[in-house]
């Protein structure tokens, strides 16, 4: 192992005294002269034509400067993919579901903005709605969409080996439903836009976004102005977890009411609106089928499951075709069949989440739990015997290059002390446990790569240009510690000009994990570079060759003799004397099949990297509420290479409260026909700092020969172990299967009394 | 509705300010004052990222009408720490990596700074407690808890550190 | 989220509070912590034209003790009810209620007890924003005349949810109302009209200023039980109070009140009465006044507030149950001087 000076070292992170200061700015805290205020007038109906839009009364109110309407937009429609284009931002035809834009208005204050919106009168024909997926795709449902019979969105089919005859071998084969109701991100900023243009037409827009490129281009296609017109520009961001990467109507709005007025406007949403108006998860009913020989190997596998996509597409393949990947990755499987059916409804638009598909990823477990027991084995083993290893290729033929799965499930296990309580734990005292797996990213075309650039001041600092976006969770720091390490120097050397569209060069963007197998990478080869040519200069005056120099805490010298060096502040400038700028440029693009495609062609190589992990938690249930008090967690992931402990540890953290105290305890959504009736933190119990259990964070290395350094995704994967293992060590609490999530204490305590009442005990 | 003065203080500097009735203590802070450091989350007082000090009591801003703090002292994240260098929290904050995408922290350090400034030596129990009606979203609390824990266990002076 | 426009009255004494009460009527509202109020502003589900302040009014604050009665100003913060000797001492029980309610942070320094007690029904068809419950017809408390929460019913059902007036009822309270007509005192349990479209008997001249505690002997004891899927911030889905007076390790008398059930807190008086001369360590004779309470409770139940009404009813149970085991248990503590 290389002596490091900043990979792998305990790092706080550069961004943080920003934050402890009030002084990092989000996009609601700007504030430029003459802004003006922009709202939304939503539909108040979850399906209805649009007849007639009145803006008149509000356009006459003093300090109203502009309305707009889909009379105001080209008409088109958008979509993530070209084969899912299906959504206006602001509807000419009808709206889809309640809360959907229907005009905006921007006036000199709030309380006026809000005055007008009550002014603009719509005249709406109400259609019939449908809410629920499976009265979706029946017949005789209402149409949402006319371009997609059945009101089926996204047909995903993977079927590889032969299923029917592995069926046909097992020696045991089980088939469960599991269901769970759709969460939510919940980020901690709400959703915000601040647009404006300049004399030239450039536009400059701010908003919390997982990949400004991903922002930039539709954007300019709605706008019809140039891309390179279009500068999305960097800001604090308030979390993502998957839910901001694509452009948001609010994006489109902004802009053209900026434009409108030619004045600068901020729209911000209110807690309501970032739930409602951006996106959410699913919901899945997820039917598995699985047979496995004796010994537990699973031989076959069929996979159905029924997602509600609600009223537009957004990334509705990817997050159709994510579960099964992720399930694939993480098991071993000859022979499966996947339908993943997305299905329209006139609810709130969802798209991709951290924990993604609750039911399928739990299902799969804690059928795997079911088996086990029927097999006399215990969960860990069966695991073990289904894990995935290096060297293997999924079932989609994705080449598995780096993977300690076994070795997570085993770390986890031991530090759990999972021999000691398996089975002898006292009554309602439960333990359980998850795997899972992630792709460190997916085929994304001609915006697959990153590039960087790093350009360096006479003073020896060096500034790195990179379109890498952070949304919280360390991206900017990576970067940092990255180009230090490389380039020699001292992370307060280093400054970040990132995720600006009108600077940076294109990036993937943050929401398919890749920012530091791909965007660190990108970075590393960048500053790989310059320090190339900075050597090649500093070996001329050193007498020696370019291969023999080392730089480290700003200087250069031969490797072995550090008295025998030059500042990099002074190579810099005898290259400027020799009439040499010095400047890094890199760039990464992972080998990734071009053909696969998530719909049409969802085989090849998807990624080169996926990270593999483990949670094990332990709960006590107490039976007479159905509450659930958890104990203990373990959460063992194989990053690849931990770039910086403290913050992977802090990822692991979150990425439990997430999938298992609030995934798997508490949050979902419930409806009154198209209004969710928790639309804000009140309601939706997302988890609170003094319900958290103990966390013990294990970090594996599998050392990734692609990933930077050797590192892979980190952030994902363990939201959806954790979600496994809460219910997985609940079930085993109380002796019953659990396949309707999340299992909060009605459930439970249902459980635990059928069962009681099953066996003849009195209720205790 | 016409307008009224409104005097207070604010990070120890005395502000005199036209507020309409039915602004709130938060708006005031960030539209008016410029610090923008106390965040708006939900609105309605549930996700803590608005807290703020008042008279050295943590409320929500969002929830407390401008006119309500009259003649009342205020601590926002801006004025935690002097010139001279951060309040422990700040720092401990910093180097316990309990700051992820930042939106609950402003909130957090306030609703720590008023546990300790009544409780400077708290249990964990305490600190849970304190911290109940702050959500954060991205750390899972974990650090931010051990945070608190440090800065409680240092002395109040903070160190010559420039902001 | 915006506040509504208002008048904002700035009452020195309680006489001037009264006076502008009395002008202001119907189009008025009092201002204490406004923690609930102001929610239910900027979701539009109360526009005043006027808010009373009583930011200045100290009067009413402070707890007492004197002549066997705890008096309380209504505009006492939660934190200082909760903190005083006298309320540890001789109501646990509402110490415990007041503790539970939301966090620290948000209500316990600026919420009062007046606020708590006076909290409005709440129903989650209800407490929405304006644009949420745009696009159909209004509800009964909002003046309409349908119910989205129970298909058919001619009347409001929205919940009361506040922990305070369930401790308060079973602590036996009385209120203290003033106004320029004159005072009225009255118990706590004739405060509540049993209408959700206006769950108190509270005039718009009037203001809440004292609440009254009687100390029925010195070794009762109180207790108070509440759950909600999280251990903070949530209202209750079910809670109970309990008071016991023992004698000679039997009880006297006991009080047992229920909370989230229905439009106001619920007196179980077949419950309480059963424990009458039982033991205080009868374990069978407070599972069964409990059972009692949950079946009286199952009927006020609406599903309204987000978990089960299955699971809240079953759960009246087993809070009750708690809540007599803990108090039977300070009771008999008390008792043997310790």
């Amino acid at each position: 192992m290389p002596e490091y000076s900043y990979i792998g070292k305990r790092m706080p992170r550069i961004d943080s005294l920003a934050k402890v200061t009030g002084a990092a700015k989000y996009t609601a805290d700007l504030k430029f002269p003459r802004m003006l205020v922009g709202k939304v007038l939503r539909s108040p109906l979850p399906h209805a034509r649009i007849l007639n839009i009145d803006a008149s009364r509000a356009l006459k109110l003093s300090g109203v400067k502009a309305v707009v309407t889909g009379k105001d937009t080209y008409g088109e429609k958008w979509g993530v993919f070209r084969y899912t284009q299906d959504q206006m931002f602001l509807p000419l035809d009808k709206v889809r579901y309640f809360g959907e834009e229907v005009a905006a208005v921007a006036a000199t204050d709030e309380d006026t903005a809000l005055e007008a919106l009550e002014l603009i009168k719509v005249d709406y024909e109400e259609l019939p709605a449908v809410f629920d997926p499976m009265e979706a795709i029946a017949p005789g449902a209402p149409l949402i969409h006319d371009d997609f019979p059945q009101n089926i969105n996204i047909h995903v089919h993977i079927e590889v080996g032969d299923v029917e005859g592995g069926f046909a071998k097992s020696y045991l084969v089980r088939e469960d439903t599991f269901t769970a109701a759709e969460e939510s991100y919940f980020q901690g900023e709400p959703y915000a836009v601040v647009a404006r243009f300049d004399l030239d037409g450039n536009l400059e827009i701010w908003m919390p976004n997982a990949g400004p490129h991903m922002k930039a281009k539709p954007l300019s296609n709605a706008l019809r102005i140039p891309l390179h017109k279009v500068h999305v520009r960097k800001i604090a961001i308030g979390g993502a977890f998957g839910g901001r990467s694509e452009i948001s109507p609010a994006d489109f709005i902004c802009a053209l009411l900026a434009k409108k007025t030619g004045r600068p406007v901020k729209i911000v949403y209110t807690r309501e609106e970032n739930t409602v108006c951006t996106r959410q998860g699913h919901s899945m009913i997820a039917t598995i089928k699985t047979g496995v020989d004796k010994t537990g190997r699973v031989l076959a596998r069929d996979v159905t499951c029924y997602m509600d996509g609600g009223a537009y597409s957004s990334t509705g393949p990817i997050a159709t075709s994510v579960p099964f990947l992720c399930m694939e990755q993480a098991y071993k499987m000859d022979s499966v069949r996947y339908n993943g059916y997305r299905i329209y409804t006139n609810k709130p638009i969802r798209g991709m989440i951290r924990v993604h598909g609750r039911a399928f990823a739990c299902g799969v477990d804690t059928q795997l739990d079911m088996i086990a027991e029927e097999l006399g084995m215990d969960p860990v083993e069966i695991r073990l015997v289904n894990a995935r290893e290096p060297g293997e290729y999924t079932p989609t033929r994705s080449y598995v290059a780096s993977c300690a799965m076994k070795e997570t499930i085993l770390k986890a296990a031991e530090k759990a002390r999972w021999k000691e309580k398996w089975g002898k734990l006292p009554k309602w005292r439960g333990i359980g446990i998850g795997c899972n797996s992630v792709q460190t990213g997916f085929p994304m075309g001609i915006r697959g790569g990153s590039q960087a650039i790093i350009k360096f001041n006479e003073d020896g600092g060096a500034t790195v240009i990179s379109g890498v976006v952070d949304n919280g969770q360390g991206n900017d720091n990576m970067l940092v510690q990255i180009a230090a390490e490389e380039l020699g120097l001292r992370p307060e050397d280093i400054q970040l000009v990132t995720a600006d569209t009108e600077v940076t060069p294109l990036d993937p963007g943050a929401y398919s994990q890749v920012s530091t197998f791909i965007g660190g990478q990108a970075v590393r080869l960048a500053a790989q570079d310059a320090r190339k040519k900075l050597f090649q200069i500093a070996a001329r005056a050193l007498e020696a060759h370019p291969d023999d120099l080392v730089a480290r805490d700003r200087m250069i010298f031969v490797k072995g003799v550090p008295h025998k060096g030059l500042p990099i502040q002074k190579v810099i400038r005898m290259g400027l004397s020799q009439g040499i700028s010095v400047a890094g440029e890199g760039s990464y693009w992972p080998k990734v099949d071009p053909k696969r495609e998530w719909v049409q062609n969802p085989y090849g190589q998807m990624c080169e990297a996926f990270s593999f992990g483990t949670t094990i938690a332990e709960v006590e249930v107490d039976p007479e509420t159905g509450k659930v008090k958890v104990l203990e967690v373990v959460a063992a992931q194989d990053v690849g290479f931990a770039l910086n402990p403290l913050v992977l540890e802090g990822q692991f953290q979150g990425a439990v409260a997430m999938g298992g105290q609030g995934g798997m305890l508490t949050e979902y959504h419930f409806w009154d026909g198209g209004r969710v009736m928790n639309p804000t933190q009140l309601e939706y119990k997302v988890p609170l700092a003094i319900d958290m259990p103990r966390i013990h964070t294990i970090i594996v290395e599998s050392v990734d020969p692609k990933g930077p350094y050797g590192a892979k995704e980190a952030g994902m994967s363990i939201a959806m172990s954790a979600a496994q293992a809460y219910s997985a060590a609940i079930c085993n609490a109380i002796g019953v299967y659990l396949k309707d999530y999340p299992l909060t204490p009605d459930k439970i305590l249902k459980a635990i009394r059928e069962k009681q009442e099953g066996e003849g005990k009195p209720n205790q | 509705m016409s307008k009224r003065i409104l005097k207070f203080k604010v990070n120890g500097e005395d502000v005199e300010l036209a507020v309409e009735p039915h602004w709130t203590l938060l708006e005031a802070l960030r539209e008016e004052l410029d610090l923008t450091g106390t965040k708006e989350g939900c609105s309605e007082g549930v996700c803590g990222s608005c807290t703020v000090l008042v008279n050295g009591a943590p409320v929500r801003a969002c929830l407390t009408l401008a006119l309500e703090v009259e003649g009342s002292e205020i601590l926002t994240v801006e004025g935690l720490g002097s010139p001279d260098g951060l309040d422990p929290l700040q720092r401990a904050f910093i180097e316990r990596g309990a700051v992820q995408c930042g939106f609950c922290t402003s909130g957090m350090l306030m609703a720590a700074k008023g546990l300790l400034l009544e409780n400077p030596n708290p249990s964990q129990e305490d600190i849970k407690r304190a911290l109940a009606g702050n959500i954060c979203r991205c750390t899972g609390y974990i650090k931010i808890i051990e945070a608190v824990e440090e800065a409680a266990s240092l002395s109040a002076t903070p160190t010559h550190e420039s902001k | 989220m915006r506040l509504p426009k208002f008048d904002y009255l700035e009452p020195h004494t309680l006489e001037e509070a009264l006076e502008l009460r009395s002008k202001a009527g119907e189009r008025g509202e009092i201002l204490a912590g406004g923690t609930d109020l102001l929610v239910r502003m900027k979701q539009r589900l109360k526009r005043p034209s006027f808010l009373i302040t009583l930011k200045n009014l100290k009067e009413l604050e402070g707890v007492m003790m004197a002549e066997g009665e705890l008096t309380i100003g209504a505009k006492t913060s939660l934190r200082d009810v909760i903190r005083s000797p006298w309320i540890q001492r001789y109501a646990k029980g509402l110490a415990e209620a007041l503790s539970s309610v939301g966090a620290y942070t948000i209500q316990h320094v600026r919420g009062t007890i007046g606020g708590n007690l006076c909290q409005d029904t709440r129903c989650l068809y209800y407490n929405q924003s304006a644009f949420w419950r745009s696009g159909r017809a209004p509800c009964h408390k909002v003046g309409g005349k349908i119910c989205y929460a129970r298909e058919g019913s001619d009347r409001c059902r929205s919940t009361n949810q506040s922990d305070g007036a369930t401790a308060l009822l079973a602590l036996d309270a009385r209120v203290t109302l003033q106004s320029l007509r004159g005072e009225r005192t009255l118990g706590v349990s004739d405060l509540f009209t049993m209408k959700g479209e206006a769950p108190l008997d509270i005039s718009s001249d009037e203001i809440l200023t004292t609440i009254r505690i009687p100390i029925a002997s010195q070794s009762a004891a109180s207790a108070y039980e509440r759950i909600s899927y999280r251990s903070a911030i949530d209202f209750p889905v079910a809670c109970a109070a309990v008071v016991i007076e023992a004698e000679d390790r039997t009880i006297k008398r006991a009080r047992i009140a229920v909370g989230a059930m229905g439009n106001a807190p619920l007196l179980m008086i077949q419950a309480a009465e059963l424990l009458d001369g039982k033991s205080l360590d009868d374990e069978e004779a407070r599972a069964k006044a409990a059972k009692i309470a949950m079946d009286h409770a199952s009927a006020f139940a609406v599903d309204n507030v987000g978990a089960t009404v299955e699971w809240r009813v079953s759960m009246v149970e087993v809070l009750v149950r708690r809540a007599l085991r803990r108090a039977c248990e300070a009771a008999r503590g008390i008792r043997e001087g310790s």
